[in-house]
């Protein structure tokens, strides 16, 4: 043990010389409280400076895509809601999109308006968790509780339609579920949204900007997280498009590329929004993309309800259901990011191969770059900024 | 940066920047066909002249007639993996998937980290995948499997092991939906198809 002598005589040594801080690795995780699942760093550093960043993925690698080979189409889909869990509704779309592709399939309008919402929704509830817990990271709790709040009202109305908060399984190969329920008795139910609905999302939508002022107040007046966002982890816009980063992620660092204007798998057209472009890049402008993102997606979703076209809900498919020889790419603006699967269908009931294209991983693939020479503190202010989720990187 | 009237306006342009042997743009998805010779050179043309700077995805097909899992393909194939690689450029958001046929005896096709760097984590997907080597690749590791996992599992010729122990409980994998309800049991029929 050291006695009271020798503790004054080291004190006196680390003053009068440099601290020796040797290359040191560093193990974060694979279960850290601010890597959102299980991730493994392995930081090489010198002090508190970090001079090699290796992530390590696949602990909760589930093999979607040799699933997806021995699976038929309806079951795919209640299989790559689970991919990302956030926002499972949205990761459905493209898939749907390109399977009715292949099969030349109309969507009726207002299957599609509903999807639409819904997509919207789930962006709420991606984005309201993020700029919740993104702050509780830098040491701000109360954030959370605001948006929290207001994604549970949102989580509702999605419970209302679907049945169910995370995984819905609400979508089906044409349209959407066109009954609550399946049986007789069910027929002579209404089929369609549940009444007071449109009128429910309209009062929320209002909730959601009100709130989102809210959390602007809180979180941009906080001199703390200004200080360890703005300048931190800053991402080049060239950087970005060369390692695929996309979504909010590559908007923040000033690229204005928005699939939901420039890709055609929802009536989004139909709608009047405006994408929000960050200027540097850093943590501050990723924080800040989503929270634009949000007004954005609110104001979308009303102007859909007043747009909100009557019809069926259901394009006529046939009750097995044979996908034709072809194939197809189509992608999706996720709350993540792009999410797309490359169908291949030989034709029958089963896809010869999905190759699932997942926002997140793309864009956790840049933290090495990113990483390299920061502070350790600003690992987690950067790696929380990137917003993944562990199950869209392993799939 | 120029716009282009059609999708397959943009295709014959980005065909023959690249140098392709032949495309097509069925189904919204530009697909640009290359030889393995030259698939570095023309990824590099795709990002350079056909400005496409957004770096997608980067994975395989395995081409085989005798499957073990799945259904086989409708018509006889070449015995092939088909490595693609997936660019787009951000003003109108089209994708380009280049395309370049890899033969099984010599599973060896460039690796396009030097152009896209994002490509890094996708080929090392792709290797352990399907048995694919990227040559020039600094760090050709597993990603998601272990490094002692032995096979590579969206090949064809990998059983699902799930399978193999406990067989699926229905008859057979994917089973044909009945073609009219049992008498009285109540109908599942839906009403609008």
């Amino acid at each position: 043990m050291l006695d009271q002598n020798m503790i004054h005589h080291l004190s006196e040594a680390a003053v009068a010389i440099e601290l020796e801080t040797p290359d040191m690795t560093l193990n974060i995780g694979p279960q850290h409280p601010s890597t959102h699942g299980v991730l493994r760093l392995v930081a090489r550093v010198d002090g508190e400076q970090v001079y090699d960043v290796k992530p390590v993925i696949g602990y909760m690698h589930r093999g979607y895509e040799k699933l997806s080979e021995v699976r038929t189409y309806p079951q795919i889909i209640s299989l790559i809601n689970r991919i990302e869990w956030v926002s499972g509704y949205a990761n459905e779309i493209p898939f749907l999109v390109a399977t009715e592709r292949i099969m030349g399939l109309e969507v009726p309008e207002r299957a599609q308006f509903i999807r639409l919402i819904l997509t919207e929704m789930t962006r709420l509830s991606s984005h309201l968790m993020f700029m919740g817990a993104y702050p509780l990271e830098l040491g701000a709790s109360t954030p959370l509780m605001y948006a929290l709040r207001e994604r549970e009202r949102v989580l509702d109305l999605v419970e209302g339609v679907t049945g169910g908060r995370f995984h819905p399984n609400f979508n089906r190969i044409g349209g959407v579920k066109p009954v609550a329920g399946a049986g007789p008795m069910q027929k002579k139910l209404s089929q369609d949204l549940p009444k007071g609905f449109l009128e429910d999302t309209m009062t929320v939508m209002d909730q959601v900007l009100a709130t989102s002022d809210e959390i602007e107040d809180l979180v941009a007046g906080n001199e703390v997280i200004l200080a360890r966002t703005k300048g931190v982890g800053i991402l080049s816009p060239e950087m970005a498009l060369a390692y695929g980063v996309s979504g909010p992620n590559l908007r923040a660092s000033g690229v204005d590329f928005d699939l939901r204007k420039k890709a055609d798998y929802l009536p989004y057209d139909q709608l009047d929004f405006e994408t929000a472009v960050g200027e540097t890049g850093d943590c501050w402008d990723r924080w800040w993309v989503r929270l634009v993102e949000i007004r954005e997606s609110a104001k979308m979703i009303k102007q859909a309800v007043e747009k909100m076209p009557s019809g069926p809900l259901q394009a006529k498919v046939p009750r097995i259901i044979k996908v034709p020889k072809g194939e197809t790419y189509v992608r999706a603006e996720n709350p993540k990011g792009e999410m797309g699967y490359h169908v291949i269908s030989e034709g029958g009931q089963v896809p010869y191969r999905v190759k699932i294209r997942s926002a997140s991983f793309n864009n956790i693939s840049i933290m090495p770059p990113l990483l390299e020479g920061t502070l350790i503190p600003d690992i987690v202010a950067i790696m929380g900024s990137l917003d993944f989720v562990l199950g869209d990187v392993d799939r | 940066m120029k716009r282009f009237e059609s999708i397959e306006d943009m295709a014959d342009s980005v065909a023959e920047v690249v140098g392709a042997i032949r495309h097509t743009s069925d189904l919204g998805t530009i697909k640009v066909y290359v030889e393995r010779e030259r698939w570095r050179e023309a990824v590099t043309a795709a990002r350079d002249q056909a400005e496409l700077p957004f770096f997608s995805w980067l994975s395989a097909v395995d081409w085989t007639n005798e499957v073990v899992v799945g259904d086989p393909p409708a018509e006889e194939v070449e015995e092939r993996y088909e490595v693609m690689c997936a660019v787009s450029n951000i003003t109108d958001g089209q994708i380009v998937i280049l395309s370049a046929d890899v033969p099984k005896d010599d599973p060896v096709i460039d690796s396009v980290m030097s152009v896209y760097p994002g490509a890094d984590w996708h080929e090392r997907e792709a290797a352990e995948m399907f048995e694919l080597d990227f040559a020039g690749h600094p760090n050709l590791v597993k990603l998601y499997l272990t490094s002692d996992f032995v096979g590579h599992p969206l090949k064809k010729s990998y059983a699902l092991i799930s399978r193999e122990v406990k067989p699926w409980p229905g008859t057979v994998d994917v089973e044909d939906m009945p073609e009219k309800p049992v008498s009285d049991a109540p109908s599942y029929e839906n009403p609008d198809a």
